[in-house]
Order: structure tokens, then sequence, then C-alpha cells
């Protein structure tokens, strides 16, 4: 037992005490929480400046002083904030980080209002050709320009009368080409606004009364649950099983992939034989296992710390009950056993990482299949085929780890049989993991195949 | 031992006896082990006595490392018995048994002091003073201040030093070394040749396989010799070297002029001369007594030299594999560097094979 524990040990330090692991673990959540609640405000930040005109041609005479109202330094900064308002409520980033957001998003507004569009209200009879032209002058002087002519909006009479058909006319919008989208379809928002609040006066109604009638708060949708009803975001909807089964994955396969290194590095440098003198393969298998087993748990715990204070952060505690937290480790654990004991086998029987990859395949599929599965099941977490899918030994930890931490009750029934299926596959793993890594470790030269694999495992 | 007497190897080290080893503490009765179509060893039977110093010696492939591995239990035979240390299997005495094995290696990454610690603790070791005992083996061999170096930072020799210390810290009862001396120059040769000794003396049971005859001959109470899987020799030096005694003196004389001298022909007992350059071989009859020819040889001329000459291991080994010259073409080019001085011994001693 002393000696089993050396070997963990030994491979928990070895793995974990290196700069690789320290980077490789500590880098992405960092990175992730940098991303989540930096983004936004980096988009805010990065908006352009931008200065000039707008020039209207209006045939109606109603629309181009209304324009003009709305693109007053105060109209442009309500418009600017309330679309940052809008945008940050959009992501799930924790509330504190939208709050610094807001706030930045305040001094953004307060240096755009600095920026500035004014409307210039050209003659009826002006020349389209012409006044486009300017546009382009403007845009091959350059920066020397002060006030140059970025749009043209050309509003016909039509656009405040009905025709025959009973439908108004709309408007023409010129724009210079390298001018930034947000402020190109703000400005059509602006000015189509405007005509229908000509139209509506035009036509001797309350325009303010009119818009109390058409505005409806979007509600939010709530979960009628055992325990009162609940307020869930549709993202972090799939947010967590999404997030659960990629921890799953990501903590099993990461030690497993160390453990195939260590495997083979302890095979290449022939420090094997001198560890075999001291325990026997099994003790070396399982200290192994459990080294490794230990840096998946670093790894689970890390980032589930990371998750829960995020979701402490934005008071989303609610979308998280404990007892998938529960769910995560057991199935780890049965993850990690199938594949570790797959990586342990595959690494003893190789002598090179090289000749490592023919016989990883399978690997690669229980890799590659969760992945795949993960839309279909989360779409539909009971259907046949995703109760069928947790009954496959492989992939049922990962299967079940989605489909428990999903929004649909699970029947209870196939928590406990999965985990029984799970034990039964540790056993018949490790028992074969056993088998190839005594014949495994020693044998150098020709990596084996499958066939010769099967051979170690029927030897006696 | 006039012409070895400069070597360096030769001067602590006497040659151990036979006489004072104890009960038997590996036993192998009809150990066979086929790998694929090759019969790696072939029933074999093998008893090696407490205090025992056993060199194993064969040609490359020979078996030895299959034999090694197999008490070892790191394979295991497909029939036959074996029983180390009072034991079935080694798996359950592996804590007292120390043990280099040919293939051998370090973690790369890890450093000196903590490999030797992590072994140790393998071992059964407590962890209590052990760090000091680690850092006094590393003084010993002239390696204290790898102890924070990586493995990977030593040479083959220093690592193979850190190897030794390695299978022997933990103080076994026996020690299994196979192919101690590979890789080593001649000074780390004679340190690892003083441990080995070192241990000897303090009544260990000692197995370790070589290609070196002449450091065979230094350190081992009995010799086992197998090849293509066969036993083809087991007993104890003085026993093998009783059973091949050359019969023969070897003369030196001052002046070589002398050597083509009828009288060497004509001393009774002396059934044949052999003429060297510098020097002649009187071999003997079975009946004629050494210490009578001696006194006549040297007033024949004045002599630089006159000793008996000794039997060669590497004569009977090579007599034993029976010409076999592939397998003799890879024991030569197997000759460890440094054997310069062993090749020497051999000349002296007669040897012109």
């Amino acid at each position: 037992m002393n000696k089993i524990f050396q070997v963990a040990k030994r491979e928990f330090i070895s793995t974990v005490a290196t700069k690789a692991f320290i980077l490789g673990v500590c880098l992405p959540p960092v990175m992730m929480f940098a991303m989540f609640s930096l983004m936004p405000l980096l988009m805010n930040k990065a908006a352009p400046k931008v200065t000039g005109q707008i020039a209207i041609v209006d045939h109606t005479g109603a629309v181009a002083k209304r324009v003009a109202d709305s693109f007053s330094p105060e109209k442009i900064a309500a418009r600017m904030s309330e679309r940052i308002k809008r945008e940050m409520d959009k992501t799930p980033a924790p509330k504190i980080a939208k709050d610094l957001a807001n706030n930045n998003a305040a001094a953004a507004v307060q240096q755009s209002a600095g920026a500035s569009l004014t409307v210039q209200v050209l003659p009826v009879d002006t020349s389209i050709d012409a006044a486009k032209a300017e546009i382009l002058a403007a845009e091959s002087k350059g920066t020397t320009e002060t006030n140059p002519r970025l749009v043209l909006a050309v509003i016909p009479k039509d656009s405040l009368t009905q025709n025959k058909d009973g439908e108004f006319g709309g408007f023409e919008l010129y724009s210079a080409a390298k001018l930034d989208f947000e402020v190109q379809s703000d400005i059509r928002n602006q000015i189509g606004t405007a005509i229908v609040d000509a139209r509506i006066e035009a036509n001797g109604m309350d325009g303010s009364k009119i818009k109390a009638i058409t505005a409806l708060p979007r509600p939010e949708i709530k979960s009628v649950t055992a325990t009162g009803d609940k307020t869930i975001n549709d993202a972090a909807k799939l947010l967590v099983p999404g997030a659960f089964m990629f921890l799953l994955w990501v903590s099993t396969f990461t030690c497993g992939q160390y453990l195939l290194t260590s495997t083979i590095e302890e095979k290449s440098s022939r420090v094997m034989e001198v560890i075999l003198s001291a325990v026997s393969p099994m003790q070396l298998l399982t200290g192994k296992i459990l080294g490794q087993m230990a840096v998946g748990m670093i790894i689970l715990v890390a980032y589930c710390w990371l998750g829960i204070g995020g979701l402490l952060f934005a008071g989303m505690m609610s979308i998280l009950p404990l007892i998938n937290l529960v769910y995560l480790f057991v199935y780890f654990f049965i993850a990690f056993f199938i594949i570790a004991s797959l990586m342990a086998s595959v690494g003893s029987a190789v002598s090179d990482v090289r000749e490592a990859q023919s016989l990883l395949g399978p690997v690669m599929i229980v890799l590659i299949i969760p992945m795949m599965l993960c839309l279909p099941i989360l779409r539909n977490p009971n259907s046949m085929f995703a109760t069928i899918c947790s009954f496959i030994p492989p992939l049922s930890p990962f299967v079940m780890i989605l489909r428990l931490s999903g929004s649909e009750p699970v029947p209870l029934w196939q928590v406990p049989a999965t985990i029984a299926l799970g034990a039964g596959t540790i056993l018949v793993c490790l028992w074969a993991a056993g088998k190839i890594f005594r014949v495994g470790v020693l044998m150098y030269g020709k990596p084996p195949n499958f066939k010769t694999l099967i051979k170690w495992i029927r030897m006696a | 031992m006039t012409a070895t007497t400069d070597n360096p190897y030769t001067q602590p080290l006497v040659r151990p006896s036979a006489a004072d080893t104890g009960s038997p503490v590996i036993q192998l009765r009809g150990i066979t082990k086929t790998f694929g179509p090759k019969m790696a060893v072939k029933n074999l039977d093998l008893t090696i006595p407490e205090r025992s110093v056993y060199g194993f010696i064969g040609p490359n492939g020979a078996g030895k490392t299959t034999t090694i591995r197999m008490i070892m239990s790191i394979i295991f035979p497909d029939q036959g018995e074996l029983s180390v240390l009072g034991r079935a299997s080694a798996v359950e005495s592996k804590d007292q048994i120390g043990y280099l094995p040919e293939e051998r290696g370090l973690y790369r990454k890890m450093k000196v002091g903590a490999f030797l610690n992590y072994m140790a603790r393998l071992k059964g070791m407590d962890a209590a003073g052990l760090d000091r005992k680690v850092r006094d083996w590393l003084e010993r061999v002239n390696l204290a201040e790898t102890y924070r170096k990586k493995c990977e930072e030593l040479s083959k020799g220093m690592q193979q030093k850190v190897q030794f210390i390695a299978a022997v810290i933990h103080d076994p009862e026996l020690i299994i070394l196979d192919e101690p001396f590979s890789g080593l120059d001649p000074v780390n040769r004679r340190l690892l040749r003083e441990l080995i000794d070192e241990q000897r003396m303090k009544k260990r049971t000692l197995i370790f396989s070589t290609h070196a005859m002449f450091e065979a001959e230094q350190l081992c109470t009995h010799l086992f010799m197998i090849h293509k899987g066969e036993k083809k020799l087991d007993d104890s030096i003085d026993t093998i070297l009783r059973k091949h005694d050359p019969r023969a003196v070897q003369v030196e004389p001052l002046d070589s002029a002398s050597i083509a001298d009828r009288r060497w022909d004509a001393i009774p007992g002396v059934t044949e001369v052999r003429r060297h350059d510098t020097w002649l071989e009187l071999r003997l009859s079975e009946s004629a007594a050494k210490e009578t020819i001696m006194p006549i040889a040297t007033t024949i001329a004045p002599l630089r030299r006159i000793e008996l000459a000794r039997p060669n291991l590497e004569q009977i080994f090579i007599q034993l594999v029976g010409g076999d010259a592939a397998a003799l073409a890879a024991e030569r080019e197997d000759f460890e560097p440094g054997s310069g001085a062993h090749a020497s011994s051999m000349r002296s001693s007669g040897g012109d094979a």
C-alpha cells in the first residue's frame, strides 16, 4: 500500500509541479474570466469616433428637422448607453462585470458625445449626383476635411403620403463606403423614425400615445419547479450542461494524456525495470492511475470553483443544483478509470509517442463522440437515442452528465443503473489494462497491434 | 603476478573464497523459458548459496538477462520451480533484493537526490534519516554535487553510479547486478569493484553478469556460464581453476638469446617447450612437481621472471562456447573499453590464444 502511495505521489508531483501544467490549468480560467468581463468593454471602447454631416434633400419639409433633433449630442449619448445595456444583458457575464462595463460605457458615451453628426439640409432642387460626388470628394481628402459629408438622404414627397394602394413611399440613403456600419444603421433608423413620426403627425394622431400603445416589455420566462418559480437565463440553460460535460471531458483526457506520456517516458528512458525491481507491475499501474486521478481532481475542483464563483457573482446559483456536483465527481471517476486504463495499456505497449498514435484510434473515438452527441442530446435529453447512449460504456458518463445537468429530469433509475454499469466497465478495463501493462512494460521493438494486445490479455 | 602489479585494478583485492558460503539463497530447478520460437533458457538448474559472489558469464543472447529477470520475477518461467530468499517468488522479498537491471535508466526530469529518495522509499525504507543516507552515498561515489541536478544532466557513467546506489541503498541481502561494469571508465570500474567488494565483505550474496572475464575472476567465488540457454559451467572458481590448470611454467630470461637454449627441453618432467619472442613456456607432465622444476629453471639462465601459468577464464570460456565463431566475434567486440589492462594480464599469464 505504501509503495502504491509512493508511486502515486511521484506521479502527481511530477505532473503538477511543471510550468506546463500550471500554465495549462490556471491560464484558461483566467483567460475565460477576462474574456467575459473585458470583451464588451473592449468592444465599446473600440467604437470609432465619427464626425461629419448628414446631407438631406427633404421633399416633404417635415423630416429633416426631426432628424437634426435626433442627432443632438444628448440623444446620441442616450441611444448609445441604451445599446450597451442591451448588449450586456445578452451575455451571461457576472453581474459585477456588467456593472463595471456599464460604468465604462457611460465613460465611453461621454467621450463619443464629443463626436458629432450635424444635419445639413440641401435645397430640394439639388442635383443628387452632385451631392453624392461630394461624399466621394470628402472621402478622398481624408482627415484634412473637418466636417466631411458622410451620408446623403433623399426623402421623396410620397414618403408621407399614401398611394392608391394605401402604401407609403420610402427614402433613399447614400453613404460613404468607409462609414462605420453601426453609425450607418443608426442614421437609417433615425431617419426612418423621423419619417414615421412625421406621418403620424400628418395624420393628426398623438405620437407619444402610439409609442406607449406599441411598447411592451419582454417578460422573463419563469420555470415552474418544486421549489418555486425560477427565472432561468436561456443561455445558461445550455451553458451549464455544456460546461459540465466539457469539464468532465477536459479533466479525464488531460490526465489520461499525462498517464500515457509518463508511461511511455518510463519505458523509453528504461527506468521501468529499475522501478519494477521495487514494485510489481500492478502496484505501479495502480499508483500511476491514482496519482493521475488526483491530478484530474485538481483540474475538476479548480474549474468547479471558478464556475461556482462565477455563478455566485452573477447571483445565478439557482441554475446549478448541488447534487449535480456530486454526479460530476461520480461520473468523473467512471470516465477517468476507463480512459486511464486505455491510456496506460497503450502507453505500456509502445516504445515512443509516435507508435502510440496508431493504437490511440479507439481512444480518440471515445474522445470525439461525446462532443458530437452534445447538441442532439441537449435538445432532447430523454429521447430513446439519449437513453441508449447512456448505456454504451465509454460514452455513458459523458452522456449522463449532459442529461443530468440539463433542464429535463432524467428517470431516477438510470442514475444507479449507469453507475453500476460504469463500475463493471471499470473492473473489466482495469483487469485488461493490468494484463497488457504487465507484459507490455518490458517489451521493446516492434509496436504491437490489437491482435497482440488481445493475446496479452489472454495470457495467464 | 609480476606484469600485473602495476595494474591499478588488482592491488587491494584478494579473490574471495567459496569456502565460507552458506545455505542456498536462490534455487532454480528445471527452469525453461521460451520467447516465441526461441528457447531462451533450457531446463536450467542452479543453486546460489548464501554469501557467495556468483558471476554469470556467457555470450550476448545466451540467456543471462533472462535468467536474472526470472530470478527477479520480472518475467515468469514457462516450466520449472524457483525460490528466492526462501520464498516462491522474488515479488514477496523485493525489499531484500537490490537489482541493477541491464536495461537501466533514470527519470530524466527528476533530481538525483529525489530519485534516490524515491527508490529507497519504494524499497520500503523509512523517510527518517533517508536523505542523509542518500547524500552520504552520493559523496562516496564522488557525486555529492549532483544532488540537485536533474538526472538527464549526468553523464552515462555518473548515471550508472546513481543506479548502483539505487540498487544497494536499502542494504539488501541479495544484490543482483546485470552488466554493472559496462560503459564505465577505468577509474569508475575500480570504484565499482570496491563497492561490490564492500558488499561482499558485509556477507551479502551477490550475483553479477559480465562480459569481462578479468572482473569475474577477481570478484567471484563462483562462476555460472550459460550459452544458447544451456548451462555450460557452474562451479566455484577454485574448482574451475584446478580443473583447468594448464600445468605449465612461464620463464622470461634477462637475455632473450638464451631462449634458444636446448637445456630447457632437458629439464625432467617438461614434455614440451613453447618459445616466444622474449619468453618461453614449459609444459609439464602430469607427474611432474612444479616445486622441483622451478629451481632447475633458475640455474639455466638469469631470469627476469618465472611463474606458474594460470588457467585463464577467457580460454576456458572459449573452449566451452565451443568455437562458436559468431558468438566469439560478438564477444570480442563487446569487451569493454578500459579492458586494455585485462588483455595485458592475459598475455602475462601465458594465454596466446
